[in-house]
């Protein structure tokens, strides 16, 4: 995978469901083996890496795969192969630990109600802080190549803007703007407002009552001087993203409605001047009838004879039927691909065979490592 | 407990790219065929259930997609106003609350307020009453995000009343909570196929979801093969020789295919503790009404 080389950060971005992880593992496997300290770093609910490389546990460290394990699989890495599951909470605690001006300060963020929901079950969080922590990582020096497994993010956009989306609930000026009048009061010592005074926030509170806006509004004084250094360093990683230190790979498979959001997601990448390095487009069915022979039931008998098998059960018939199926799938698989490769026409585009079992070790990683040599 | 088509609301969710859509249309077919009023409600991003009936998208407006069955895309945007009006009653009052920067501001704060909104509208509808007190709909499916996501989505009322316990909105997510938590009226179901990563996602996401209380759904196992040829008829077409190379591979794939079919359902039916419905892998050379048709008719015996 030429396209790839010298990449520093590599981005797996594509619909749930693609293969995204396991070639993810197989980018930063191959990296491992050509000599490089590489870094796989995967996103926790469904322990989808821990899966393909044989592991237990990633715990939520940086943890390096086991000779044993290449051992296993015939390999020599000459670089090192290592991986970690993001733990979302951590990582953002973390972030405000780093960020904050006091340890006083720190602490009220973290015990804040608003900062718990925001750390944890706010939509794009978890892709905010998948990028905080590769841009960590990568400032960490530690490693040559980081590969970064995406959370499957339904809406493409959500990806890129998820820091923004964040930091928009962040923002001082938009918060003061809503709740200046509570903020003042704060500010005085800390006894906030009873009821909010004007309009706008009145309505509100009648949706949400005004207990959610005083936490709001202790939320925001807590986060008082901090929102810059978090806008700055989001710009910091936005940066790094788009540099040509960056690559996004695009996984995808080759059903229709994959193949249309990894378009989609590909027209949303060049939107924000991010060109897509490479498209892998995972279990691919392969034709049969590459082979040649015969596909009727009649020519199947036939055949049947002279490799004196006997046509025992409807034997001819049921290999024509399984044929038949099999050469559908080929063929829905190849329009596939072809349609992306006509609408991807600069991007080197690589197919991964369905393989007949589960990846779930190195050796099965190296298959698919395999399937991405040549464009 | 009622049959799963009995109830006002259910809930399709599993790892994405295993056939949610494909399962809710069919559910909703089914029902409809029983002469049910069935109201399908997409979240996700991408609409897909009107065009596997061959029929335009339906977009935020409830569509007729053949009888008895409808669909509707519920989009933050629109349930968010809609939503918005019932409370308010006053146009002006909500543009006025609702369409500035700072309130703009206070909706990108409000922990998954358009979660909230979105459930919210399936919610309405799940309850709508018409003039004479009868329900709208006999059935709303809510074909709901991918597992994590999904997961999120079904808790967002939990999640909203931990920080807010006053007001209109939070009677409502009270509300939406007890449907949600009710046999008698909801149901959960979860979809995978037999692979390793759907599987073990399907395994956690049942475990989740009873965790929460969710009333559980039967679980169906998309994409199956059946073995179709003995090991001793298979190890000879393999080795066959070239003429028989294409049929020989094609059998090779099919049983390898059968093979995880079969070890996945066993390893489902020893952990998921639900009913287990099996879809066969359909080729089609388009997947529209016919097929949605023929799965239909295969998880009868579940609904």
């Amino acid at each position: 995978m030429n396209a790839l080389e010298g990449r520093k950060v590599i981005c797996c971005v594509g619909s749930g469901g693609v293969g995204k992880t396991t070639t993810s593992a197989a980018l930063a496997l191959k990296a491992a083996v050509e000599g490089k300290r590489a870094l796989v770093l995967t996103i926790d609910p469904a322990r989808r890496l821990a899966n393909s490389l044989g592991l237990r546990s990633l715990g939520n460290q940086e943890t390096r795969i086991e000779a044993a394990h290449f051992a296993r699989a015939d390999l020599v890495p000459r670089g090192e192969m290592w991986a970690m599951m993001l733990d979302l909470k951590r990582t953002w605690d973390q972030l405000v630990q780093r960020s904050a001006r006091s340890p006083e300060q720190a602490q009220a963020i973290l015990e804040n109600k608003i900062y718990q929901t925001l750390s944890t079950a706010m939509a794009g969080s978890l892709e905010y802080m998948a990028m905080e922590k590769v841009y960590e990582l990568h400032s960490s020096g530690k490693y040559d190549v980081l590969v970064l497994d995406t959370p499957p993010t339904s809406n493409a956009l959500d990806f890129l803007h998820a820091p923004d989306r964040i930091l928009d609930v962040l923002d001082n000026n938009a918060m003061r703007l809503v709740l200046g009048p509570m903020l003042k009061a704060g500010r005085v010592g800390f006894r906030l407002l009873a009821a909010p005074s004007s309009l706008v926030l009145r309505t509100l509170a009648r949706f949400t009552g005004s207990d959610f806006l005083r936490d709001l509004a202790a939320f925001m004084l807590a986060f008082e001087g901090m929102y810059e250094g978090f806008k700055e360093r989001a710009a910091r990683v936005k940066e790094l993203l788009t540099s040509p230190e960056a690559g996004f790979v695009l996984v995808t498979s080759p059903n229709p409605l994959t193949t249309q959001e990894a378009l989609f997601f590909h027209r949303a990448l060049e939107s924000d001047r991010i060109r897509t390095a490479a498209v892998v487009v995972n279990r691919v069915q392969r034709d049969p009838r590459r082979h040649g022979g015969p596909d009727s039931i009649e020519g199947l008998r036939e055949a049947l004879q002279l490799a004196q098998l006997k046509d025992e059960n409807n034997f001819a018939e049921r290999l024509c039927q399984t044929l038949t199926e099999q050469a559908i799938l080929a063929d829905q698989d190849r329009r596939e691909v072809d349609r992306l490769r006509d609408t991807l026409r600069r991007v080197p585009l690589f197919t991964v065979p369905r393989l007949r079992k589960d990846v779930h070790d190195l050796a099965g990683l190296w298959q698919i490592v395999e399937s991405l040599g040549g464009d | 407990m009622p049959a799963l088509l009995d109830r006002r609301l259910v809930v399709v969710t599993g790892k994405g790219g295993t056939g949610k859509s494909t399962l809710s249309a069919s559910i909703a077919l089914a029902a409809a065929r029983r002469g049910k009023r069935v109201l399908v409600c997409e979240v996700v991003a991408k609409e897909r259930v009107a065009t596997l009936f061959g029929k335009p998208p339906s977009g935020p407006a409830i569509r007729e997609l053949l009888p008895n069955l409808y669909s509707v895309h519920v989009r933050p945007r629109e349930a968010m106003r809609e939503y918005g009006l019932m409370i308010l009653k006053y146009e002006t009052l909500y543009r006025l609350a609702f369409e500035n920067a700072a309130a703009r501001y206070f909706l990108a704060a409000a922990p998954s307020l358009a979660e909230i909104v979105m459930l919210g509208k399936v919610w309405w509808h799940a309850t709508q009453e018409t003039e004479r007190g009868r329900p709208r709909w006999d059935l709303v499916l809510l074909d709901a995000p991918a597992t994590g996501h999904g997961l999120t989505f079904l808790s967002v009322p939990e999640v909203f009343l931990r920080l807010v316990s006053e007001g209109p909105l939070a009677r409502d997510m009270r509300s939406m909570q007890s449907l949600l938590a009710d046999p008698a009226r909801c149901s959960v179901c979860i979809v995978t196929i037999p692979e390793e990563m759907p599987a073990n996602e399907a395994i956690e996401l049942d475990r989740a979801l009873r965790q929460r209380q969710f009333p559980a759904g039967p679980l169906f196992l998309n994409e199956v093969f059946a073995s179709r040829f003995t090991p001793q008829e298979l190890a000879a077409v393999t080795r066959g020789g070239p003429l028989l190379a294409a049929a020989g591979e094609s059998s090779d794939n099919h049983e390898s295919r059968a093979e995880l079919s079969r070890h996945y359902e066993a390893v489902l039916r020893d952990t998921v503790p639900r009913e287990l419905s099996k879809v066969p892998f359909l080729f089609e050379r388009s997947f529209g009404a016919q097929a949605i048709d023929k799965v239909s008719r295969v998880i009868e015996g579940v609904l």
